[in-house]
């Protein structure tokens, strides 16, 4: 079939889509932005007994440039805001986040903070939100479930062409 | 060279303060077994310098510098907490400054440990300290604009949608 483009047909891409999606839905390499006490909850998420490895989320990004998928886990602040815009802009196309926590969503008890950023997604698009101060570890596994489910009906054009599909919502 | 502990109370500090400067403590506390003198801000250094180079009071270690936010009325109190790893006693220094350009004499060049907090008091009060190596600021970000602990600092969320609680001190009023 040769090198798919832009320009390659669609009906001819949906076996090559399945697999594809499928192939990158199990193997998120993941990038952990562990900002506050959520960060620890995302570990819990990582050791034996939540696990999601199983779920094919692998923990050992050496850098963003070998992840697929960041997790901003706690209080994202002003004078950080910068270092995570450019954390997010080394990770390659394409690429995922999971906003996780009430701080990372909406800066949760910190809504009238005079440092606190009001929200991730003001700086980079979120593909899912988990609530929760800190969500439980289950939470993060739903979330990331959820993330698969998006990824899994992703059109490849869509998602390389660079246009951002709207969020999805985990609850 | 480390000599054995001699806990000194309350009391006998201010005893040794009111002998070396006389009229400039202006008042002092007990507060759990803590030195507290307020004194003026001409001989704020030299009662830290005191407090640090008197063998028997030996407060050798700053924990740490901030201030208080009184209002325009009281303007504000900076506070200096001093430690001595020597005799394990703790003592407060406090100045009071007036609301309006508030200036502070530093101490870090003689406790070094005071240098950031004040750098941090300087940020968040817009507190001045005179003499101060490196007067930028510490937490908070270059173009940052206003000193958030002040009480008159406004914050722009909650101009938005107000508090949804009780307002402070409402809640003890009500019991």
């Amino acid at each position: 079939m040769g090198l798919i483009t832009e320009n390659t047909p669609l009906p001819k891409l949906q076996p090559v889509k399945f697999i594809l999606n499928w192939g990158r839905r199990y193997s998120l390499w993941v990038m952990n932005f562990g900002l506050a006490c959520c960060a620890i909850e995302f570990i819990a998420a990582s050791t034996s007994k939540n696990d999601f490895i199983r779920l094919g989320v692998i923990p050992f990004a050496h850098g963003p440039r070998q992840a697929d998928l960041l997790v901003v886990a706690g209080t994202l602040t002003d004078k950080m805001a910068p270092a995570l815009k450019r954390v997010y802009d080394q990770i390659p196309d394409p690429k995922y986040v999971i906003s996780f926590g009430s701080c990372s969503n909406c800066g949760g008890p910190y809504w009238d903070s005079y440092s606190v950023t009001k929200g991730v997604d003001q700086i980079l698009p979120v593909d899912v939100y988990v609530p929760g101060c800190p969500p439980r570890p289950e939470a993060l596994l739903h979330g990331i479930i959820r993330l698969q489910e998006k990824i899994k009906d992703e059109d490849i054009q869509e998602k390389f062409s660079g246009k951002l599909t709207a969020p999805a919502v985990s609850s | 060279m480390a000599s054995s502990p001699r806990r000194l109370s309350p009391p006998e500090v201010e005893a040794r303060l009111r002998a070396r400067f006389g009229q400039d403590v202006l008042a002092f506390e007990d507060q759990h077994g803590h030195a507290v003198a307020t004194v003026s801000t001409g001989v704020y250094r030299d009662v830290c310098r005191f407090l640090r180079d008197e063998p028997e009071l030996g407060f050798d270690y700053c924990d740490f510098t901030g201030a208080v936010d009184w209002g325009d009325e009281g303007g504000f109190e900076v506070l200096t907490h001093l430690f001595s790893t020597t005799h394990h006693h703790n003592a407060r220094v406090k100045v009071k400054l007036p609301h309006e350009d508030p200036v502070c004499p530093t101490v870090s060049d003689l406790f070094p440990t005071s240098d950031w907090h004040e750098r941090e008091t300087m940020e968040m009060f817009g507190i001045r300290f005179e003499g101060h190596p490196q007067p930028v600021k510490l937490l908070l970000s270059e173009p940052f604009e206003g000193h958030p602990l002040r009480k008159d600092f406004p914050l722009m969320t909650r101009e938005a949608k107000p508090w949804p609680g009780a307002a402070e001190g409402e809640e003890e009023e009500e019991e």
